[in-house]
């Protein structure tokens, strides 16, 4: 006799994990962009750390009864004597006048004492020593004050920071949001099946064993759910990034973004394609066992 | 009428306390009483004894508590008081993990046949083997074997839902016998049946009792009483005797 596969001991028509499975792929998807959102704020606070490193600005200051082109000049030669600066020059007084002009206008900037900026690069493996190379600008000319935008770069960080902690809520959020979502959908695959549990129970099956039949559909779901989430926002970072919108222009740059790592990180793309999928199933496995068993200890 | 031996194990009703704990005693309940929370006593002190191999009727009108007491039997229920023992293990608190092993060591035919409508006859017949995680391989033949002993090889694929009365009868009382086990719990397996496949069936539980299964019926069909002669527990009112 051609031996039959038995049918499943718990029927998967009673209860349809499909609205799971749909709702699911959602969190997923929502799980997705958020980390997406998480790597494009490390990148970012990275590439502007990176940047305001590299460079630091002087700013020369007109002082009564002093010649601010002699004091530029004095500032310049500071700063070619000290070991850490790459290069040094002075911006000109029409390109500190455009600096100002989106708040003052283009009218009168002639008659003010618009202070001289000298801009500064640096090696940012080797930088020179800010506080002394402050003290030696003072005193080279009393109107000159290094700016090494320190201000600024924490402020970016405490920026990226906050961001980092709202997406990672986000992500706290969707999950737990999941884990609600799997248990209801547990209480109704079990209650469906009342009957088919009852019967299992007093023909001596433990309760391993049934939460074991009905965890196998929740793994189901998990992997769609996973594969999907993860798909759809593969979708939507490429679409964003391909769709040429012109009011999105940093979106799209920081979308197409996601999609290029460098050689040494290679693995980062397949390790996020595989993570997504395996925390929602490793998320609706345990969840919904730990949810039967903790229900069926309640039957008889 | 049955051929029955001679030497039939004897039930004794609310007589073994005088006596102590008799050796070799299936099942044993000491001034077993049970309440739904709040209601009234549906059982009160039922005591009795159960020898291995016996068969033995428990019968009494309807609502008198016949399913109530099989529950007990098969540690559906727990008692509201008093003390079960079943193969000479005290189960009145038996913890939840503990109660599997028990159960599978007891066949249970219920009224209400309660066949699985999504697996075929031959799964809901193979349900105890495969709970206790027998492979299909291990269990295959003996399954077939049974369903042809009962008359039901030709519907061993076939779904509970286009199977007649008597047929989902046979393959509840299949699945309850597949595992061989020690004690078979039957609540009113000729309730649904005609006189002809009643008779069949009676002969097919005294077989089984016959190859060292004890046997507890619980009908209130006093014509099968005529076909086994056997003890028959009267139970009326939540009280039982033995008529």
């Amino acid at each position: 006799m051609a031996e039959r596969r038995p049918g499943a001991v718990i029927p998967k028509e009673a209860a349809s994990l499909r609205t799971l499975t749909a709702t699911m792929t959602v969190m997923c998807y929502l799980a997705c962009l958020a980390i997406g959102a998480l790597v494009l704020i490390d990148r970012a606070v990275d590439n502007w750390s990176r940047g305001l490193s590299r460079e630091v600005t002087v700013q020369v200051r007109e002082v009564e009864a002093r010649d601010i082109d002699a004091d530029v000049a004095a500032v310049l030669q500071v700063l070619q004597d000290t070991p850490g600066v790459t290069a040094a020059d002075d911006i000109g007084r029409k390109a500190a006048e455009a600096l100002l002009e989106p708040w003052l206008g283009s009218e009168g900037l002639d008659a003010l004492p618009v202070p001289r900026i000298v801009r500064v690069a640096v090696n940012p493996e080797q930088p020179p020593e800010f506080p002394a190379l402050a003290q030696r600008l003072t005193a080279a000319t009393p109107g000159a004050s290094l700016d090494t935008h320190r201000r600024w770069e924490d402020e970016l960080k405490r920026m990226a920071g906050t961001l980092t902690v709202l997406a990672s809520l986000i992500l706290l959020l969707i999950g737990g949001s999941a884990v609600a979502m799997v248990i209801f959908a547990t209480r109704a695959v079990l209650e469906a099946n009342r009957q088919t549990v009852d019967v299992l129970h007093l023909v001596g099956a433990e309760d391993g064993y049934i939460a074991r039949a009905i965890n196998r559909r929740f793994l189901a779901t998990g992997l769609w759910a996973g594969g999907l989430g993860v798909l759809l926002a593969l979708l939507t970072f490429f679409v964003l990034g391909h769709a040429g919108l012109p009011q999105a222009d940093g979106l799209a740059a920081a979308s197409r973004s996601l999609f290029y790592v460098p050689d040494s990180q290679w693995w980062a793309v397949p390790a996020a394609l595989v993570a997504v999928p395996f925390a929602a199933t490793l998320l609706a496995l345990v969840t919904s066992r730990i949810t039967l068993l903790r229900m069926l200890r309640l039957l008889s | 009428m049955v051929a029955y031996p001679a030497t039939y194990p004897v039930v004794t009703v609310n007589a073994w306390l005088s006596t102590g704990l008799a050796k070799g005693a299936m099942l044993e309940l000491d001034d077993v009483g049970f309440r739904y929370a709040k209601g009234q006593d549906i059982l009160h002190g039922v005591s009795f004894r159960l020898q291995r191999g016996a068969f033995s009727f428990l019968t009494g009108p309807s609502g008198a508590g016949k399913t109530t007491l099989l529950r007990l039997l098969f540690l559906a229920l727990r008692p509201s008081h008093g003390r079960i023992r079943l193969f000479g293990e005290d189960v009145t608190r038996l913890p939840r993990s503990a109660l599997p092993p028990v159960r599978r060591r007891v066949g249970v035919v219920f009224q209400e046949f309660r066949l699985l409508d999504h697996l075929s006859t031959f799964d809901n017949v193979a349900l105890p083997l495969r709970v206790s995680g027998q492979a299909p391989s291990s269990y295959s033949r003996d399954v077939m074997d049974l369903l042809d002993w009962v008359g039901l090889k030709k519907q061993a694929h076939a779904f509970p839902a286009v199977l007649s009365g008597g047929e989902k009868q046979r393959a509840a009382i299949a699945r309850a016998v597949i595992a061989k086990p020690e004690l078979l719990l039957a609540d009113e397996p000729t309730g649904n049946v005609d006189p002809v496949l009643a008779r069949r069936l009676i002969h097919l539980f005294a077989e089984l009792n016959r190859l060292g299964t004890t046997v507890l019926l619980a009908t209130h069909d006093q014509g099968l009483f005529k076909q086994v002669r056997a003890p028959v527990l009267h139970l009326q009112d939540g009280t039982l005797r033995m008529l």
